[in-house]
């Protein structure tokens, strides 16, 4: 029988990984769903691929021409929801209205399609928020309050996800940050850390809220794509929830990644050696808070600019916590599918923002 | 106390009588920020009307030599530590609109403040240098010489310290979300006397030089190498911040010291930071006129360890561990 894949998001970071990987099958038809899809992004997909151009925030429509709409549904088997808002300090309400609203609209959407085998949404680890300790792939976040308005509106989505789950086949996939490919170290999409990095090579980061000895989950794109492509296709779990992570073996600790970074920085620019920029200091969040504080008082616009675009991310390493993903290794495992150790490629990482200059040379 | 060891033997200082507020402040159109100053600790600056810098060392050095009792010529050494560029020769203002030095001459080039001391105080038995290019360091870099050359030169048993910086009239005194004061002060460096000078550290980053374009690097880089040179001079000192009784600080903001503290797990009842208010930045005297007041106000006990730390531009960070 053939399938019907549809793709939300499929011009993101992962969704455009994703794509890739599905469209290799032979007895799928896949329908990528973007907002705003232009011919250029069309071009960029494989070939076969269908683009659709499409809004989440227009409800059930999902922002396509009517015959578009009744044609997908007959037709759709399988949907793959990656379209997020994955600004970290979005105000909530637009944070709301992709990762909350949008989700709503493609859940409802999906009830309405009479051949649906699968739903896969994508969350974040850091659903979890403020908690600290060891979150597992059923527990629930946001206990101890969120970080920022992307955590607490993904939270909010698997809220929506989980209601949805006893009338709809769907899988939860919580991913960890994702910083670039492992083998060659591109990074396709942009998000809170490699601004941290920018910053810290700008020597305009002296300090970063949290222990030396804190462990930092991070991942690279091809494995949460090979990874969450694997439990779809292979192992589907309906109302499960998997936690594609490092896992604390193979992440690093923030004392470690702000060696390699500087590491890094020394070797792949000597030059910057020369400016003799300080390590940032490790510090709890009061004293962060205060430092932000008197920036905001001094008026200082660069140095306003600089900690906030750091503050969204760095708040979450002053809450240590490890995540369990057991679940998806029992699966993943067997398959040959795992993380790499972050040290292993977080150089190759740092070294292709050197060089693109943080992708605007790319 | 050991012979080997070197200490500060007496100190004074001499401020201004001119204390303006940061509103008059403001209102003479020296700072633009009042508020914002007066929510990181600063209340008033102290200004020389009529005196120069050289006026104001001058004073600092008569009243520690009263003080003491000193005659002239107990005096080996005299090391005279100036910030300001301006602060290396005789001549500082009123300066012309745009311009720091005021030369009328080339041989103005040469009339050296330290010289002018020497001449006035009799100090016909001592030799003379300067110290500079340290900025707010200044004074700290001519303690370390002077402990050096008191432990390497048996025949040198009295070092004079001096320094005194003022800025140029109508110059802003807000620099860099601080508020800067016109200040002198003096000491007298001895082997085997109290405020034994347990250890130095000095750290320089020379790629900072041209502070003017780099102030929010300058910014981000002061406080993660502060906390390295601190730590750095307290193992040098053998001694952990437990162990230090009081912080005797350069009298930036407040609030960049509670940021500071918090960066090094310090207690904030341990900084005597009483002069920030009062007195402001008096670039580079404020740790010993700080010393002082707290010594006269009976906060420090005979054997109690200080940390004194400050920072300067070039760029400099200056840390000692001092047993009083």
């Amino acid at each position: 029988m053939q399938r019907t894949i549809l793709i939300t998001g499929g011009t993101g970071t992962l969704g455009r990984a994703l794509v890739e990987r599905f469209a290799g099958g032979r007895d799928a038809t896949i329908v990528v769903l973007a907002r705003g899809a232009t011919s250029a992004a069309a071009g960029a997909m494989p070939p076969g691929v269908r683009f659709l151009g499409g809004d989440l925030r227009a409800g059930r429509t999902l922002g396509i021409a009517a015959a578009d709409h009744a044609a997908l549904r007959a037709s759709v088997t399988d949907i793959v929801h990656c379209a997020a808002d994955t600004t970290f300090n979005r105000p909530l309400p637009d944070a709301r209205a992709i990762n909350v609203d949008g989700t709503s609209a493609i859940l409802a959407f999906g009830a309405e399609c009479p051949r649906l085998e699968r739903v896969a949404c994508f969350s974040t680890v850091y659903v979890a928020g403020r908690s600290t300790g060891c979150f597992g792939e059923a527990d629930v976040g946001g206990r101890d309050g969120f970080v920022n308005s992307y955590e607490q509106s993904k939270a909010e989505m698997e809220v929506v996800v989980r209601d949805a789950m006893p009338r709809l086949p769907i899988a939860l996939y919580r991913l960890s940050t994702i910083i670039g490919d492992s083998r060659s170290g591109t990074v396709t999409g942009f998000n809170a850390v490699h601004h941290a990095l920018r910053l810290l090579y700008q020597g305009l980061a002296p300090m970063v809220p949290g222990h030396a000895s804190a462990l930092v989950d991070l991942i690279p794109l091809d494995f949460a794509a090979d990874a969450s492509h694997h439990l779809f296709e292979r192992a589907f779990g309906p109302g499960s929830t998997y936690h594609l992570c490092a896992g604390a073996a193979r992440s690093a600790t923030l004392g470690a990644l702000l060696d390699a970074t500087t590491a890094a920085f020394e070797r792949h620019r000597p030059a910057w050696r020369k400016r003799s920029i300080a390590r940032p200091a490790l510090v709890n969040l009061d004293t962060y808070e205060l430092f932000v504080r008197t920036v905001e008082e001094a008026g200082n616009d660069v140095l306003l600019q600089a900690t906030r675009a750091v503050q969204a991310f760095a708040y979450q390493l002053a809450y240590p916590k490890m995540f369990d993903a057991r679940r998806a290794e029992a699966v993943l495992g067997p398959a040959g599918i795992e993380a790499p150790r972050v040290l292993d490629y977080y150089d190759a990482v740092v070294r292709w923002c050197i060089e693109s200059n943080w992708g605007a040379a790319a | 106390m050991s012979l080997n060891a070197v200490g500060i033997d007496a100190l004074t200082y001499w401020l201004p009588e001119a204390s303006p507020t940061l509103a008059e402040l403001e209102a003479r159109g020296t700072v633009r920020g009042a508020a914002a100053l007066a929510s990181f600790g600063f209340r008033q600056a102290r200004v020389a009307e009529s005196e120069s810098h050289v006026d104001m060392a001058a004073h600092a050095v008569r009243s520690l030599l009263d003080e003491t009792g000193t005659p002239p010529d107990e005096i080996d050494l005299v090391l005279y530590a100036g910030a300001l560029t301006s602060s290396t020769t005789m001549e500082c203002g009123p300066a012309p609109a745009g311009s720091v030095l005021h030369m009328r001459d080339f041989m103005d080039f040469f009339k050296y403040p330290v010289s002018r001391l020497q001449s006035e105080f009799d100090l016909t038995n001592a030799s003379v240098a300067g110290i500079d290019q340290q900025g707010c360091a200044a004074i700290f870099s001519a303690i370390r010489l002077a402990r050096a050359t008191l432990l390497a030169e048996p025949d040198v048993r009295t070092v004079l310290c001096v320094s005194a910086d003022r800025l140029p009239h109508d110059a802003s005194r807000e620099v860099v979300y601080n508020l800067v004061s016109d200040g002198a002060c003096a000491m007298l460096l001895r082997r085997g006397v109290r405020n034994r000078i347990v250890a130095t550290h000095q750290v320089t980053k020379g790629a900072f030089w041209d502070a003017g374009s780099l102030e929010n690097e300058i910014i981000a880089a002061y406080f993660p190498t502060a906390r390295t040179v601190i730590e750095t001079t307290l193992r040098k000192a053998g001694v952990t911040l437990d162990d230090i009784a009081w912080v005797i600080p350069h009298n930036v903001s407040l609030r960049s010291w509670e940021i500071l503290l918090g960066l090094i797990g310090c207690p904030r009842e341990k900084l005597f930071s009483e002069n920030i208010g009062r007195v402001g930045h008096t670039i580079a005297a404020d740790n010993f006129i700080n010393l002082r007041d707290a010594t006269d106000a009976g906060r420090i006990r005979q054997g109690d360890l200080l940390l004194l730390f400050t920072f300067g531009y070039g760029l400099n960070w200056s840390c000692m561990v001092v047993e009083h």
